[in-house]
């Protein structure tokens, strides 16, 4: 008896085991053509092997390896790896690629303080920094360590800008905001929170927070649960929401329609100008977000690698300029999304 | 004090606490906290943590434990929003073409994805007498994967068929409060009036004993499993329904500690055999009075996580102090 019971909790184990295969199998083959590909490349020439370091697949994260991906020139074998949110895990991916004898490392840092000890691990390879700036930007080199990405101070900043031309429109000074941040203690999260603030500022406006800064983690479902006591009397008390990305914002949209409150009348700003996003600014209930362009960043990646190796400059094949003040940082631009020019944005 | 009395208060104490926090928070808000439309907004918010609390409770209650229900529902939530999108869902592998299927033929698919996964991990609890933790996290792994697999998007732009549970109200009750009440009066009646309810609670307190006693201890496992991930899979279903959308990363994250909190600060003990739906329920409407108390009063969400951790640390301490008195 009992050991047919154990023969059937075997049985539903591989068979459990055997779905979750099937359902890695349809993404092996979406992966088989760039293997020929490369494969094709090595009789081409020049084979140069890349290797991307991602903190995490997410939405905005996958659309960059993707970036990264497409626009990876013809003789470079770029493997991409997922570091699940874990640094330790970075730090041996990165060991790993530096034993492989790779030619680069492209690296998205799950934590930007990090950096320091990322690059020693990566020994004498060099070093693309992306969409995370590292903490201490001393380390940058634009012959062996560069950064791409975009700048986190401008986000927030084209926030606080829209809402300052909003308000000195309807002539007022006075301003209550609520402010939902995403995970606290993120480098993002402080930044395009103080960036929003500072160009509130800036603009002349005399604006207090509404309560305490809220805490929505990126996500939807948690941003309408510490929205939501807010509006829960069905009165709006505040005059406008500063969501520190769009997930959250239309968290805070849907939270208000769900109370009979119309969102088109409060400016409510995101950033990241994801598709829902952009529909919402569309339907008039996100007032404007901020696009950070995961396409371009992976781009931005792929060809600094490729440029540093070769010896050539680091924004050869791209528009995107090298910053001023730092030969090492290659700036692709955010760019605020209006009801104006969302249109514009649907195939990017 | 008569010992029957003295047991009524060390059963019905949570009550007593749940009254004071809401008279506090109350006070402090100066009467905003107790009007109508944010018990509202109380209630809802709580709903989908307080149904998986009400699943969570079975599994700690047969001295085991369910670490999967956050990942579940967002596996679940995926997998039903990919199926009651209106937009051509390019991200996702279960392909739609912009036309959503019927809600209610979703929603039951959604329903048995979560029993019978349950029914699986159940299996493997039961029969290898592998530790629930272990298994169910496991489990957490493989489901939040699979999601992920599904999706790297979030899906959107649900129909409003499948959005009814979450979104739509009944009279002016929401109806994703009414689903809570009819799982709480439904956990209430499994837990107290069937069988399978007073099987649970002897294997909680000892399986050896509950064996001798002729009790099919690992049918009665494989169903508390079964009962847990359906509380989780519903919990997807809404959370997709409220939100009207579905992300693989980060929905339901962490869930289940809520829940299991919302379980233990109910007096549900985590040495087996002990379990009062009611005190649940005060474990998850106070919880629910420190979210949404403090969201009102301006605190920071850090300290609002202090305070939740001492909640949950004080009345366990209580809880311990109580159960060892008794042997």
């Amino acid at each position: 008896m009992k050991k047919r019971n154990k023969l059937v909790a075997l049985a539903l184990a591989s068979a459990m085991a055997a779905t979750m295969f099937a359902g890695c199998g349809s993404e092996e083959k979406k992966e088989e053509p760039t293997a020929t590909s490369s494969a094709a490349a090595e009789t081409a020439g020049d084979q140069y092997e890349i290797t991307f370091i991602l903190s995490l697949r997410d939405e905005f994260l996958s659309a960059l390896e993707k970036g990264a991906q497409d626009n990876c020139p013809d003789n470079v074998k770029l493997t991409t790896q997922d570091a699940q949110n874990d640094a330790a895990k970075q730090q041996q991916m990165i060991e790993s690629a530096r034993n492989a004898e790779n030619d680069a490392i492209i690296i998205n840092l799950v934590d930007p303080a990090s950096a320091a000890s990322m690059l020693e691990s990566a020994g004498d390879v060099p070093v693309v920094f992306v969409n995370r700036y590292p903490t201490d930007d001393s380390i940058l080199d634009p012959e062996k360590c560069v950064y791409v990405g975009s700048d986190e101070m401008t986000s927030g900043k084209f926030q606080g800008e829209f809402l300052c031309d909003y308000f000195n429109e309807k002539g007022q000074k006075d301003i209550t905001y609520v402010m939902i941040q995403g995970t606290l203690g993120q480098t993002s999260t402080t930044n395009r929170t103080a960036s929003a603030i500072q160009a509130l500022k800036d603009g002349g406006l005399n604006a207090t927070l509404k309560g305490a800064e809220l805490a929505g983690e990126y996500d939807r479902a948690t941003a309408i649960e510490v929205f939501s006591p807010l509006i829960s009397t069905g009165e709006v008390d505040f005059d406008c929401v500063i969501s520190n990305n769009d997930a959250m914002a239309l968290g805070v949209i849907e939270a208000m329609e769900q109370k009979g409150i119309d969102p088109s009348e409060t400016p409510i700003v995101g950033i990241d100008a994801t598709a829902d996003g952009r529909q919402a600014i569309k339907d008039g209930k996100l007032a404007m977000s901020v696009f950070q362009d995961p396409n371009g960043q992976g781009k931005g990646a792929i060809l600094a690698a490729v440029n540093m190796i070769e010896g050539k400059a680091l924004n050869e094949g791209s528009s995107f300029e090298i910053a001023a003040e730092n030969p090492a940082i290659v700036w692709v631009p955010f760019e605020p999304v209006t009801p104006d020019n969302v249109a514009d944005y649907d195939n990017r | 004090m008569s010992a029957k009395q003295k047991q009524f208060i060390s059963q019905n104490g949570i009550w007593g606490v749940l009254i004071v926090l809401v008279v506090l928070v109350t006070i402090l808000t100066g009467g905003k906290f107790i009007k109508i439309a944010n018990i509202e907004t109380l209630f809802t918010n709580e709903s989908i943590k307080g149904i998986m609390a009400f699943g969570v409770m079975f599994a700690i209650l047969s001295k085991g434990i369910d670490l999967n229900p956050g990942s579940m529902a967002a596996l679940v939530a995926v997998i039903g929003a990919s199926m009651c999108t209106m937009n051509e869902t390019t991200a996702s592998i279960i392909k739609n073409g912009g036309k959503p299927m019927p809600a209610i033929v979703a929603i039951v698919i959604c329903l048995a994805i979560g029993c019978i996964s349950g029914g699986i991990f159940g299996s493997i609890i039961a029969y290898t007498k592998m530790p629930a933790f272990i298994a169910t996290l496991g489990a957490q792994l493989m489901c939040r994967a699979a999601s992920k697999i599904i999706t790297t998007a979030p899906v959107s732009n649900l129909s409003d068929g499948f959005r009814f549970l979450g979104k739509a109200k009944l009279g002016p009750i929401p109806m994703i409060v009414v689903v809570f009440i009819i799982m709480y009066i439904v956990s209430a009646i499994l837990l107290t009036q069937t069988r399978w309810g007073k099987a649970v609670f002897a294997v909680g307190g000892n399986d050896q004993a509950a064996r001798v006693a002729g009790i099919n201890v690992e049918k009665t496992l494989i169903l508390v499993y079964v009962w847990c991930s359906f509380c989780a899979a519903l919990g997807g279903v809404l959370l997709a329904g409220r939100t009207g959308s579905a992300d693989p990363s980060t929905y339901g994250l962490n869930y289940e500690l809520d829940a299991i909190a919302a379980a233990t600060v109910g007096g549900t003990s985590h040495t087996g055999g002990v379990c009062r739906i009611t005190g649940v329920l005060a474990g998850i409407l106070i919880l629910g009075v420190v979210n949404n108390g403090l969201v009102m009063l301006g605190v920071n969400d850090n300290y609002t996580n202090i305070i939740k951790g001492l909640i949950i640390i004080v009345s366990v301490a209580l809880d311990m102090r109580k159960n060892t008195k008794k042997v």
